[in-house]
């Protein structure tokens, strides 16, 4: 058999057999695991009873404190992604390992914001009984929906090109707007406090 | 092949988070000491099956009485009362602070009238009214009491912790009033005492230097 040096190579467009054209499973894939995960979350959320439980860590006052600090942090690293993200398509000035940046800020703002989230849900619960923790919990649930989408949206190789930062823009809203309804909040009716 | 990066993050994430709620379902917080099981209305931690946990309406629901809770003082202001009401039941807690507390249950009629009953013959003749009060009467401590109690909003509410400190059995009851005012009693072996103030954003309160957790208190 000889071989063609000017055919295609084996996994050339794409793996996705005798496709044409982007098949909508890699939009509606992200979109249904993003609506499951902020359901999912809610519904857990509304439907446990809250244990009001405490987890304090040497050095801070309260749990609000704790969260909040820990919020803080995540957010902080939320901001270097956005700064990274704007450098990744070019828009700032920026290293070659801007991307490596985004990446692993990012990672470090979603492992952070998981204990938070997690005592939230658990021993607070979904609550709507004031407009503020309302907006908390709708985008406390949001956000966790949003962020797996960014994830799985990755995973895919063609997408438009305004997809990605839509989403990322997306996430990096509804993380300070949480921020706001909460550790603003501890801060400003505690004090900014440890 | 498809950058592993993304998913890896996301499933690093849900470990993180299953492994923090395990934590959290096995052990309250990092300083409780033995939690005697006590026939009581004590809220406990595991989700339970099929509880809804529906809002205050102000006005008359569908469903039989909506779950809320209520704080308020007696009439003659020497006590302060706590109703929470769920799924149809009620948990009631009568505490005056120093001394005179009683813990009553029993079911909320559709109507919104309710008789709660507790230990030497305490009960709670009350009904509530637009789901927005509940006002009537109450007879623990050896006294007769009218009182009125509104809705209550987190972190108002009733909270109770029981535990094991210094080899001392400990129950004590919080009723935290809209404005903040708290009304508590900590009996330790039987003594009734002012208790020590609760934080109701997390229930954390300190007794004989040992950390504790006041949980809401749900029939």
């Amino acid at each position: 058999m000889t071989v063609d040096p000017n055919a295609a190579t084996q996994n050339f467009p794409s793996p996705e057999p005798a496709r044409r054209t982007p098949g909508p499973a890699r939009y509606l894939i992200p979109a249904l695991v993003a609506a499951a995960v902020a359901v999912g979350l809610g519904v857990y959320g509304r439907t446990h009873d809250p244990a009001g439980t405490a987890f304090n860590i040497a050095g801070f006052s309260s749990t609000g404190a704790v969260k909040s600090w820990l919020a803080t942090t995540a957010f902080f690293f939320a901001i270097v992604q956005l700064v990274s993200a704007f450098m990744v398509y070019g828009k700032l000035p920026g290293p070659r390992w801007a991307s490596k940046l985004h990446r692993w800020s990012g990672r470090i703002a979603f492992l952070v914001a998981v204990p938070v989230a997690v005592h939230c849900l658990y021993a607070l619960g979904y609550q709507t009984y004031e407009t503020r923790v309302m907006y908390h919990s709708v985008l406390g649930c949001f956000f966790f929906g949003a962020f797996s989408a960014k994830m799985l949206l990755l995973r895919s190789q063609r997408l438009p090109g305004w997809l990605l930062p839509l989403v990322g823009g997306l996430v990096f809203t509804v993380l300070t707007l949480i921020w706001l309804t909460s550790a603003l909040w501890f801060f400003h009716t505690f004090g900014v406090t440890t | 092949m498809k950058r592993p990066g993304p998913l890896i993050t996301l499933l690093a994430g849900l470990l993180l988070g299953l492994f923090m709620l395990s934590l959290n379902a096995t052990n309250g917080t990092k300083t409780v000491a033995s939690t005697p099981k006590k026939e009581s209305p004590a809220a406990t931690a595991s989700p339970a099956p099929t509880k809804t946990t529906a809002p205050p309406s102000p006005s008359p629901s569908r469903t039989p009485v909506a779950d809320a809770k209520y704080t308020g003082r007696t009439d003659d202001d020497s006590a302060a009362v706590a109703v929470t009401v769920h799924d149809g039941r009620a948990v009631a807690y009568f505490c005056d602070g120093h001394s005179k507390e009683s813990w009553l249950k029993g079911d909320v009629r559709d109507d919104g009238s309710m008789r709660l009953t507790g230990e030497n013959g305490d009960k709670l003749d009350g009904t509530l009214k637009d789901g927005k009060r509940i006002s009537g009467t109450v007879d623990a401590g050896g006294g007769h009491y009218a009182f009125t109690a509104e809705n209550a909003k987190k972190p108002s509410g009733l909270y109770r912790a029981t535990a094991t400190v210094r080899g001392a059995k400990v129950d004590g009851g919080w009723i935290v009033l809209r404005g903040g005012k708290q009304v508590g009693i900590l009996t330790s072996d039987g003594n009734p005492k002012a208790a020590p103030p609760i934080d109701p954003e997390t229930g954390a309160v300190t007794v004989d230097g040992q950390q504790l957790t006041a949980r809401p208190v749900t029939p």
